[in-house]
């Protein structure tokens, strides 16, 4: 891959392999992020991937990038391949990454780059990073001041919003709350209060569940499209109750931000015996609104849309989800 | 506020006020975002994504997402190129699991005959009321660039 080097300033070029003073046979260059006006006394400290090695600036024209010396050996394909795979160290290497970034956001407007972008030295990597020079720039100015605040809305495990529910646990082996409207003989009524047992049933909080069985033997086929049609109405209910809130925690952040953008919703397995994650937005938004955030999202948790869904936010961020606009130009 | 911003343009501390950030919002930045240039060391990340985020981290079913009432888990292919690249596989196994279901006879089987003849590779969008949303996310995105 031969890169001319344009506008890049008068700066001389450092030859492809310029990592002599480097201990390790072979190192690589990795770089973290693109940043204006960094000050490089931040990084001090700051293990990144390569404990030992310096994490320093790597100038090129009038910006400069965040870089470290890596060891070539460990960051080849098929090594970094083998090791993100892993998640204990995907993660420590997540973290790393993330910490230098917002180490140098905290000093400078700063274009975060992906996990494991590497050039085979300095040379290589300034030559491409300043054939991109421009649309860093274009970049830079548009988060410059700005952080990325993250909402994320959980819905509810249960559903508060049902006529007749004064307490909505389903009863343990009755998934999705059988009982619906209309529920035939054999079950207790779910909307009595405390629930302990239906009327002339002494058998206590096991009674529900006898109910059901008995009801279940003698029609088990009515039983199932019973239970079918109560998991179904049970994740409508749930469903329309999410977006709502959804909608409800956008709006409000939308109106301070901006920009937002969608990110992927995580899994439950994620989200630590949390329910369902409904919303997880970006937004971009001027610094310094910081307790206006909170105090919309303070707000949004009061609204009746929001009631039984929980609202997180995270934040400020470095504008991750802010830099990289679209399509890859974005022109100055 | 703005003079405040304007005097001190260095002061945000970017990690979570309440402690650590937790793995799953660092991941899905730094693999997913940030402003990508090439490399000379190719490493797929789309690969670290499938074999983490996908399978661990992020909703990786049809089932796990309908049991969530939710289905707008898809990259917006509008936000992302990587998406682009999920963009054939998640469908293929959209089907894949959708036909499954309908073979099987499953929860939605008053619904099948219907949406299967209208679904034609889109199935997601049945309940979806989302596309509105995601269109007025990415108007704000163009107005930030133009600022």
């Amino acid at each position: 891959m031969t890169q001319t080097v344009r506008g890049s300033g008068p700066e001389p070029e450092t030859s492809p392999t310029a990592t002599t003073s480097s201990p390790a046979a072979r190192s690589a260059t990795y770089v973290y992020a693109v940043c204006q006006g960094c000050d490089p006394e931040v990084f001090a400290g700051l293990p990144g991937q390569a404990p030992g090695t310096p994490v320093r600036l790597l100038r090129f024209g009038a910006l400069e990038a965040v870089v470290q010396d890596v060891p070539a050996a460990s960051f080849g394909e098929e090594a970094l391949r083998e090791r993100l795979g892993d998640r204990a160290e995907l993660e420590r290497c997540a973290r790393a990454h993330h910490a230098v970034i917002a180490a140098a956001a905290a000093t400078a407007p700063t274009l975060p780059l992906p996990l494991a972008t590497l050039y085979l030295g300095d040379g290589r990597a300034r030559a491409a990073l300043s054939a991109d020079a421009s649309r860093f720039l274009g970049a830079l100015r548009r988060i410059a001041g700005r952080v990325e605040w993250g909402v994320k809305v959980y819905a509810s495990g249960e559903v508060r919003r049902g006529p007749g529910t004064d307490r909505s646990t389903p009863v343990p082996g009755t998934p999705g709350g059988v009982a619906g409207p209309g529920k035939p003989r054999g079950v207790a009524d779910p909307g009595t209060p405390g629930g302990v047992a239906g009327p002339g049933t002494p058998g206590g909080t096991a009674a529900p569940v006898a109910g059901a069985a008995r009801d279940s033997a003698a029609r088990p086929g009515h039983a199932y499209l019973e239970r079918l049609r109560g998991v179904r109405q049970e994740r409508e209910r749930r469903q329309e109750a999410g977006l709502g809130a959804a909608e409800a925690v956008d709006r409000a952040l939308g109106g301070l931000a901006v920009a937002s953008r969608r990110l992927r919703s995580h899994d439950t397995a994620a989200t630590g015996g949390r329910g369902p994650q409904v919303l997880n937005a970006a937004y971009l938004v001027a610094e310094g609104r910081r307790d206006e955030v909170a105090e919309a999202v303070r707000a949004v948790r009061e609204r009746p849309e929001c009631r039984g869904v929980e609202v997180e936010l995270t934040g400020p961020w470095v504008p991750y989800s802010f830099v990289d606009s679209g399509e890859s130009d974005a022109r100055g | 506020m703005t003079e405040h911003t304007a005097e001190r343009p260095l002061s945000h501390a970017p990690s979570t006020p309440s402690g650590p950030a937790n793995l799953a919002d660092i991941l899905e930045r730094v693999l997913d975002k940030g402003i990508v240039i090439a490399g000379d060391i190719k490493i797929d990340l789309l690969d670290i994504e499938l074999l983490t985020i996908r399978l661990r981290l992020f909703v990786s079913s049809v089932e796990t997402a309908k049991k969530a009432g939710i289905n707008w888990w898809e990259t917006d292919p509008a936000l992302s190129t990587r998406a682009h690249r999920d963009a054939v596989e998640d469908e293929n196994k959209r089907l894949r699991q959708r036909v499954a279901e309908l073979e099987a006879g499953g929860p939605h089987e008053e619904e099948g005959p219907a949406e299967a003849g209208g679904e034609s590779g889109r199935g997601r969008r049945r309940d979806a009321g989302w596309d509105e949303s995601r269109s007025h996310s990415w108007h704000h995105v163009k107005e930030g660039q133009r600022r």
